[in-house]
Formats: C-alpha cells, sequence, structure tokens
C-alpha cells in the first residue's frame, strides 16, 4: 500500500463512518451510552481535516489520523481507534513494508497494544475480535487476493460467529445476557470500516441473507 | 428533548463558560476543556487532577477549589476527556511537587489518563494515579477492581486535597488518596431516567412504577428493578449491602453522603438520612460530618446513592479540614 491509496482509504472511511453514524449510535445505545456514531463522526471530521497537512509516508499519515482522531473524542473507542492508529505507524516506522505477509503480524500487533490498553481479551466480542478474525484470514489468502475485500468478509464472518455471544468487556459486559443474541457495535464498526476500505472498483459480493449483520434487537 | 440549552453540542462549553463567568475567583479555564483554579498551580504543593464525562455537577470540576482538586480535564456528556485535556489538566496543576490523578474506574477516563501520564512522567514531573471504585453494585468483592467510581469519589477529592494542601509529599497524597478510595462504598437507586444533549436520548428506559437498585450514574443496569419501596425499606436494602463490606464496630465513625442524583429533593435525602441514623445508631456507629445533597449526579435523573467511609483519625482530620468551592465549603 502507498500513501496515495492510504489517503484515498482515509477518505472513504470517514465517508462510511459519517453515513454508518445513526446505526452505531442506535447499537451502541442498546448496550452503552450511545455516542459510538457521535464519537466515529468526529473522528471522521478530524481525519478529513488533518489529512492534506499529513507527511507523505504511510506512518506518517498513520500518525496524524491518530492525533487526529485522539484529538476528536475521549470515547472508548476513539481512544482505542487512535492508540491502534498510533501502535500501527510506529510499527511501520521500523522500516517493515505494507504487504501481505506483513499484514497479518501488524494487526496482531495492534490487537496486542489495544488489549493492554483497553482491558479487554480476545473472546470477549470485542473489535479485538473482529481484528482477529481480520489478520487470520490475511493470513490464509492466496497471494494474489484482494485483502481488503478478504478483511471485509472476515470482519462479517466475526459478526455472525460471535453474534450469539455475551460481551465479557466493557459497559456491555454489564449487559451479559442482553449483550447476547445481538452484534458487538464495535464490532460493527470495524465492519463498516472494512467495507469501505474495499476500492469501489472491487464491488461487494451479495449480503448474506442470515443472521443480518446489523443490529438482531432480541 | 426538553432542556434548557442553545445547541446540544455546545452544552458543555456553554455551561463551563456560565461556571467561569459566575466563579472568576474560583475557576479558570485553562484550555477550553481543562477547569483550573484561578490563580494557577500552586507552587511546592502536590497538584491533584480529575476529569471525566460531564453531566454530574459538581462532579467532577465543580470539586476544583482551595483544599480539593487543582484542574479538570472536562469531556462531553458521559464521555471520557481527551489525552489532550488530561494531559493539559496535568500541567495546569503542575506546581512542581508532582500531580496526583484522582479518577472515577471508567475505561475512556482510565484510557486517556494513563496516556497523559506516559506522555508526560519525566524526572522533573512525577505523576501518581488512583481510581475510585466504590460502586458495589457494579461487581463483587472479588473484583472490586472493575467496579464503578460514583459518589465515593468526592470523599476522596476532599481528603487528598486536604492532604496536598497540608503540604504532604506526592507519596503522602497517594496514600492517603488510596486509603480513602478504598474505605468508602456507596450504592444508588435510579428511579427516572435524564436525557443525553447529544443524542437526545433517555439515559434508560423504565416503567412508571418501577424503580432499578444499583444503577449506575450513567444507567448501567443495577441489582433488580421491582416497584418503588418505602424510604425505610430502601435504606435498609442499601446498607444491608455496604455494611458487612465495612469493618464498623459500636464506637465507630462514619462519613455518610446521602446524594442526590439530580432531581430528587432534599426532603425525600433526609427522609432516607433519618433510616441511615438510625440504623447506624442501634449499632452505635456514630456518622461524622453527614452530607446530604447534590454531590454527584446523573442531571435530571431521579434516585439517589448512600456513601459510607470508616473514618480513622487521619481521615476524619481530613475530611474536616478547610475546603471552599462553589458547591461545598468545610
Amino acid at each position: 500500500m502507498n500513501t496515495a491509496q492510504l489517503h484515498d482509504a482515509f477518505l472513504r472511511w470517514a465517508t462510511a463512518m459519517e453515513q454508518a453514524a445513526p446505526e452505531l449510535n442506535a447499537l451502541d445505545g442498546e448496550l452503552g451510552d450511545g455516542d459510538l456514531g457521535v464519537t466515529l463522526s468526529q473522528c471522521a471530521h478530524n481525519v478529513r481535516i488533518a489529512l492534506p497537512q499529513a507527511p507523505d509516508t504511510v506512518p506518517g499519515l498513520l500518525r496524524t489520523a491518530a492525533q487526529a482522531c485522539a484529538d476528536a473524542s475521549g470515547s472508548s473507542f476513539g481512544t482505542l481507534l487512535a492508540s491502534g492508529l498510533l501502535s500501527a505507524a510506529k510499527w511501520l516506522e521500523g522500516g517493515r513494508a505494507v504487504d501481505h505477509n506483513a499484514l497479518p503480524l501488524l494487526l496482531m500487533h495492534v490487537i496486542d497494544k489495544l488489549s493492554a490498553r483497553g482491558g479487554a481479551s480476545l473472546g470477549d466480542k470485542t473489535m479485538l475480535d473482529a481484528l482477529h478474525a481480520i489478520a487470520q484470514a490475511i493470513e490464509r489468502a492466496p497471494p494474489q487476493a484482494a485483502l481488503a475485500a478478504v478483511a471485509r468478509d472476515a470482519a462479517e464472518q466475526a459478526l455472525k460467529d460471535f453474534h450469539d455471544r455475551p460481551c465479557r468487556a466493557g459497559r456491555a459486559r454489564m449487559f451479559a445476557a442482553k449483550s447476547a443474541h445481538r452484534n458487538d457495535p464495535g464490532m460493527v464498526a470495524i465492519w463498516r470500516m472494512t467495507q469501505s476500505l474495499v476500492p469501489p472498483r472491487d464491488p461487494a459480493p451479495p449480503r448474506a441473507p442470515s443472521p443480518a449483520p446489523t443490529n438482531q434487537a432480541a | 428533548m426538553k432542556k434548557i440549552l442553545n445547541e446540544p453540542s455546545a452544552y458543555v462549553d456553554d455551561m463551563l463558560a456560565g461556571l467561569c463567568a459566575a466563579y472568576p475567583e474560583h475557576y479558570r479555564l485553562a484550555s477550553p476543556r481543562v477547569l483550573a483554579r484561578t490563580g494557577g498551580a500552586r507552587q511546592g504543593k502536590v497538584g491533584i487532577v480529575t476529569g471525566g464525562g460531564s453531566g454530574h455537577l459538581p462532579v467532577f470540576l465543580g470539586y476544583v477549589g482551595q483544599g480539593l482538586l487543582d484542574a479538570c480535564a472536562v469531556g462531553n456528556v458521559f464521555a471520557g476527556p481527551r489525552v489532550a485535556d488530561c494531559i493539559g489538566a496535568i500541567e495546569a496543576a503542575n506546581g512542581g511537587a508532582g500531580v496526583l490523578t484522582l479518577y472515577g474506574n471508567y475505561g475512556g477516563d482510565r484510557m486517556n489518563f494513563e496516556m497523559a501520564q506516559e506522555q508526560l512522567e519525566s524526572d522533573r514531573l512525577a505523576i501518581a494515579s488512583v481510581r475510585v471504585a466504590d460502586d458495589v453494585a457494579s461487581a463483587s468483592p472479588a473484583e472490586r477492581d472493575k467496579r464503578r467510581g460514583v459518589a465515593g469519589m468526592v470523599l476522596a477529592f476532599k481528603a487528598a486535597g486536604a492532604c496536598a494542601a497540608a503540604g504532604h509529599d506526592l507519596g503522602n497524597v497517594t496514600r492517603v488518596a488510596r486509603k480513602a478510595a478504598q474505605a468508602c462504598r456507596s450504592i444508588g437507586v435510579a428511579l427516572t431516567p435524564c436525557t443525553i444533549p447529544e443524542s437526545g436520548q433517555a439515559s434508560f428506559e423504565i416503567a412508571d412504577a418501577e424503580i432499578e437498585f444499583g444503577m449506575g450514574i450513567h444507567g448501567e443496569p443495577g441489582l433488580w428493578r421491582g416497584p418503588l419501596k418505602s424510604a425505610d425499606a430502601l435504606a435498609d436494602e442499601m446498607l444491608d449491602l455496604l455494611l458487612p463490606e465495612l469493618p464498623l464496630s459500636s464506637g465507630d465513625r462514619v462519613a455518610v453522603l446521602v446524594n442526590s442524583l439530580g432531581a430528587t429533593p432534599h426532603e425525600e435525602l433526609f427522609i432516607v438520612y433519618r433510616r441511615v441514623a438510625q440504623v447506624l445508631a442501634a449499632r452505635g456507629v456514630r456518622p461524622a460530618m453527614p452530607l446530604v445533597g447534590r454531590y454527584a449526579t446523573s442531571m435530571e435523573m431521579t434516585g439517589l446513592s448512600l456513601t459510607l467511609m470508616p473514618l480513622d483519625d487521619e481521615l476524619h482530620t481530613l475530611l474536616s479540614a478547610p475546603a471552599d468551592c462553589p458547591f461545598w465549603k468545610v
């Protein structure tokens, strides 16, 4: 991935976050404080403003986006998003390339950092599980695979796999019974993000009919 | 949504502007979301910083004042403060003797203060941290570190603030803050929700005749939901949860805080305090400087919380020491 591709991906991501805000607010309102969409909209707004001044390197773009998200909100998800982007930037500043082989390692590095920062573990039904599913899918994917589509499909599959489990981290853990049989808002956010990363010329496959990856209110 | 405001997105900033305009002798904005004491950091004194979401006045920012806190990082309603504001608050409180960050045990607040501490800590600035986790409804005693911070924070602010004002060093102020945080226990009951301005949504839904026992200050679920009980029955049930966790014997002193979550009037708080005092007296336990009023709210939520903190001589002296902010004077 080069800087132009990452720049374009951030712009698509920002649009997607703004469009997904009502859905994410509603999902978060059932298990949390209902501000996930607002948080990501604020992050998207700040990232859009910050991008033109970003350094012309992949780590530089990631750092700029991290700072923009940190400046946007003190909500947990915004803070974790900023932490994740910053840890990715630092990992790449070590001279590593962003290629097929490196991406799963990068994602696992980010997962470790987010777990340490936020306190959640894999299996808790959080965005970490969506990222883990993406890392595993990219690792398994053939060399010529379109990785954004692989990530999108893996995030969607993770939603289905975790749909019936209770949340065990964050505010949603207090709604253990209620959180089972519905999607975790953070995992839905990751799925929406991966959808936006698929370039427009790579059309999305038909949606899986059931269970739908959006809210499954019990 | 039926609230007195201008733009929902300006709710917090308009509130901060009004607060500073009303009490310029106490408060100044060090930056748009950092409230600090007028006159700046006291040189040679340990600074005490807190932070958290808006919607809980006087918590958090209201307790910036003499013998209390030095600065507060202010988040949106029910949202954590940004890392940059946690950094700004620590810098605003730094008088050269170190800074204690003292805040409630919430994920966003914790992450942002930890990141701020990592960025600022150096040979020239020592930073310590204590989280308050006093809400017994939010986790079992075995998982005390997962409990939320509620009204007990106010007593921890007071004890730590008095210790710092007396000139103690960062280690001692941190020890006192931790002692106070670990000593207090709280439990709340909610009758009606509040509305979050930015989303226009109620913090939770509840039937007219129902209450939620153990609910948190953001509408987090409690221990049970059911019909409203009498004040005495509620007070008894609250005490039944708090007292087994507290080392209180006949002759001991205890700080008692009966706190309105916003809309519950003083009359009803005193009705509950009456019963609490009766039960404590029957055990030979003496309430010391009882606090009854709005100390940690959830905007217009109806309900109350009860906090108990057993007092040894040190904590009693610190709670009794002079303090002055627009919401609490000792």
